[in-house]
């Protein structure tokens, strides 16, 4: 496990060490070091913004998308632009940001190009992988003036992942799915950076064979998987441990692991990976000692009779994995 | 009696033709279960992972997709006869609109709003039976009920609904954006043996008023004056099914979303086969949307392995062609004037 993330890592590394050579060649305008930070920036996705709020520097938010409103109740004064899928142009030019940031999607792909054309400077990212995401991180502290927490931030979450790493090290791996949505049910695949965090937290993701980083699959796929642990961040009310126990014949309804995770908590490409890696892990390695009720095993089953696997986790629970959230950074 | 054999012999076929959907439906899947597996687990005779797949995840599929079908079909009939009007189809009154008005409301806020998914169908349905309601209240129920009224209400009304529906998909949030998709296409992913119940109770129901007025049926193709000269009770006809129709479409959509395409073809492709007499058109839609249905939705959920495609594309993807092709054949026989 750890050598094929090396693996990933070393992979990940050439493939950036090779865009660094290309990259100047092709874009010369990216001369990063020598420019001024931002001062009036657009955000048009939430996790951007998270991030940009978690750096310190939300003051310099001049406008962001709906979303991004309401997952962030310090932002309420901001003007909003619109929707992912259909931001305001004019919404946008009149916040005069000197920088918008955004994830492009197929709508804010022609964005992009319209706002460009109107002179505004439109930075684009594409946070697939775990390592995406922290380079998102730091480019973003880079363009808002940010670096230094920035850098601390990712040093932060690649401590934290290191740690749970070596602690999960021999443990059980169980066969894990993270359920994005139940219907139409979505599942978190291969090649992304959730598949990433659950292998770094001893889970075998069930659909990490998909190449697609989030696909639809069919039910009776899945529960032709097996799964021994359910991970449910659907944003449906109905308790996932009510939802999941129609099928008798799942390990984790056999074995009460089906544990709701809070909608976004482990699934935003945002600046608080290190949290979602212990949620992750808390969940993933059986009920946690922590404060935050809703990563707990909710089914009392597996207390009271515990596979084999589960039994050992408890007795070696390393202190990462059941210690609390840190408040390192806001959880998005 | 020759016809009355003729009926039984057809309608004998079709629900062969059905049982047989079933069991391809049944007996496929990703997970590639034995048919020896498939044949213990329905008979109570597994456990584990072969009898929540075969009586948890695909009996309450093929049983959902049977009911839509069959109800969309007949509703499909009756309107085409009521309305006399070849392109109606079960959406054509607003029904559809209104259901899935109530529907994605709750897809979209429902969990904004502490509603879980499944109060999805309930809230559909009820969408459903307030734009029969108000189809009613405008075109007046009470008195004589006009054809064209109908319709362009109906058109009006779906005109509404979806405009209001991409306008609440432009608020929705990512993951609702494809929920609101998946529903507008139609999909039987959801289904259990519960749903399955409901929407076969009003099937029931429609069937009840429409085989013993089939004959009325008949007469109304040669207009409604004529109809009613012959001695039909128009209006009544007219108010029984519609009503009875409307709620078969209410549930129907309410547990699938919008699966098009059964509701128009099916009718046209039997009449084309087995020629325009509704005491067997009605009766054998029934049948024949069912299996239609639940070969599409098989090959929905078996065409790309491990993944699902939304029954609705399948439908019309399958059913464009084949009635195309017969159109062709036989286009002379029933559609021509003389």
């Amino acid at each position: 496990m750890g050598s094929r993330i090396r693996r990933c890592r070393l992979v990940l590394l050439l493939l950036s060490a090779a865009g660094l050579l290309v990259l100047p060649a092709g874009r010369p305008t990216t001369a990063v070091a020598a420019e001024p930070a931002s001062q009036r920036i657009v955000s048009l996705n939430p996790s951007l913004t998270a991030i940009l709020v978690a750096l310190g520097v939300s003051d310099r938010l001049v406008g962001v998308d709906v979303l991004s409103h309401r997952q962030n109740p310090q932002l309420v004064a901001l003007p909003t632009v619109g929707g992912l899928y259909n931001p305001s142009i004019e919404a946008v030019v009149s916040a005069k940001p000197d920088l918008v940031v955004f994830v492009p999607s197929a709508e804010q792909r022609e964005f992009q190009a319209r706002l460009s054309d109107l002179g505004v400077r439109v930075e684009a990212f594409d946070p697939l992988r775990f390592e995406d995401v922290l380079a998102s991180i730091e480019r973003l502290g880079r363009l808002a003036g940010a670096e230094e927490r920035a850098r601390e931030r990712t040093a932060r979450i690649r401590a934290v992942r290191a740690s749970i790493e070596r602690a999960v090290a021999g443990q059980p791996v169980p066969r894990t799915v993270l359920v994005l949505q139940r219907d139409p049910l979505f599942v978190v695949g291969g090649g992304n950076f959730i598949d990433e965090m659950l292998a770094s937290v001893g889970a075998a993701n069930v659909a990490a064979g998909w190449s697609e980083p989030y696909p639809r699959v069919s039910l009776e796929w899945l529960v032709a998987q097996a799964p021994e642990v359910i991970l449910d961040s659907s944003r449906d009310t109905a308790p996932p441990e009510r939802y999941w126990a129609r099928f008798a014949s799942l390990p984790a309804v056999v074995n009460g692991r089906i544990v709701r995770l809070p909608a976004g908590a482990a699934t935003l490409p945002g600046p608080a990976l290190d949290e979602a890696l212990r949620l992750l892990a808390r969940s993933v390695h059986g009920e946690a000692r922590s404060t935050n009720g809703e990563a707990r095993s909710i089914n009392g089953q597996a207390r009271r009779v515990p596979g084999e696997g589960a039994r050992r986790v408890h007795a070696t629970r390393p202190a990462e994995i059941s210690a609390g959230p840190t408040g390192a950074g806001p959880t998005p | 009696m020759a016809s009355a054999r003729r009926l039984a012999g057809i309608l004998l076929a079709l629900l062969g033709l059905l049982l047989l959907a079933a069991i391809a439906g049944l007996a496929s899947g990703p997970s590639g279960l034995e048919l020896r597996e498939v044949a213990n687990a329905l008979l109570g005779r597994a456990d584990g992972a072969a009898a929540d797949i075969v009586l948890r995840i695909r009996l309450p599929r093929v049983a959902l997709a049977a009911m839509v079908g069959g109800s969309l079909s007949v509703a499909g009939v009756l309107f085409q006869a009521l309305l006399r009007n070849p392109l109606a189809d079960p959406f054509v009154l607003g029904i559809s609109g209104g259901a899935a008005l109530g529907g994605i409301l709750v897809l979209a806020f429902g969990s904004a709003l502490g509603v879980a998914q499944s109060a999805v169908p309930l809230a559909a349905f009820a969408g459903a039976l307030a734009a029969t309601v108000l189809l009613f209240g405008i075109t007046g129920f009470g008195g004589r009920v006009s054809t064209t009224g109908l319709l362009l209400t109906g058109v009006v009304f779906n005109a509404f609904a979806s405009a209001a529906i991409v306008f609440i998909a432009s608020l929705a949030g990512l993951a609702e954006g494809a929920s609101i998709f998946l529903w507008l296409i139609g999909n039987l992913s959801a289904g259990d043996l519960r749903m399955a119940g409901w929407v076969a109770a009003l099937l029931a129901g429609g069937l009840a008023c429409a085989i013993p007025l089939a004959r009325g049926l008949n007469l109304l193709a040669l207009g409604e004056e004529q109809a009613s000269q012959l001695g039909v009770d128009v209006e009544r006809h007219k108010r029984i099914l519609l009503l009875a129709t409307s709620l078969m479409v209410g549930a129907a959509v309410a547990v699938s979303g919008l699966v098009g395409f059964v509701g128009l073809i099916i009718p046209h492709l039997l009449r084309l086969l087995f020629g325009p007499d509704h005491r067997l058109l009605v009766p054998a839609s029934a049948l024949g949307g069912a299996a239609f249905l639940v070969l599409c939705d098989t090959a929905a959920r078996t065409l790309l392995p491990g993944r699902e495609l939304p029954v609705g594309a399948i439908t019309a993807l399958v059913g464009g062609p084949l009635f195309l092709f017969l159109l062709r054949r036989h286009h002379r026989s029933v559609y021509a004037p003389g």
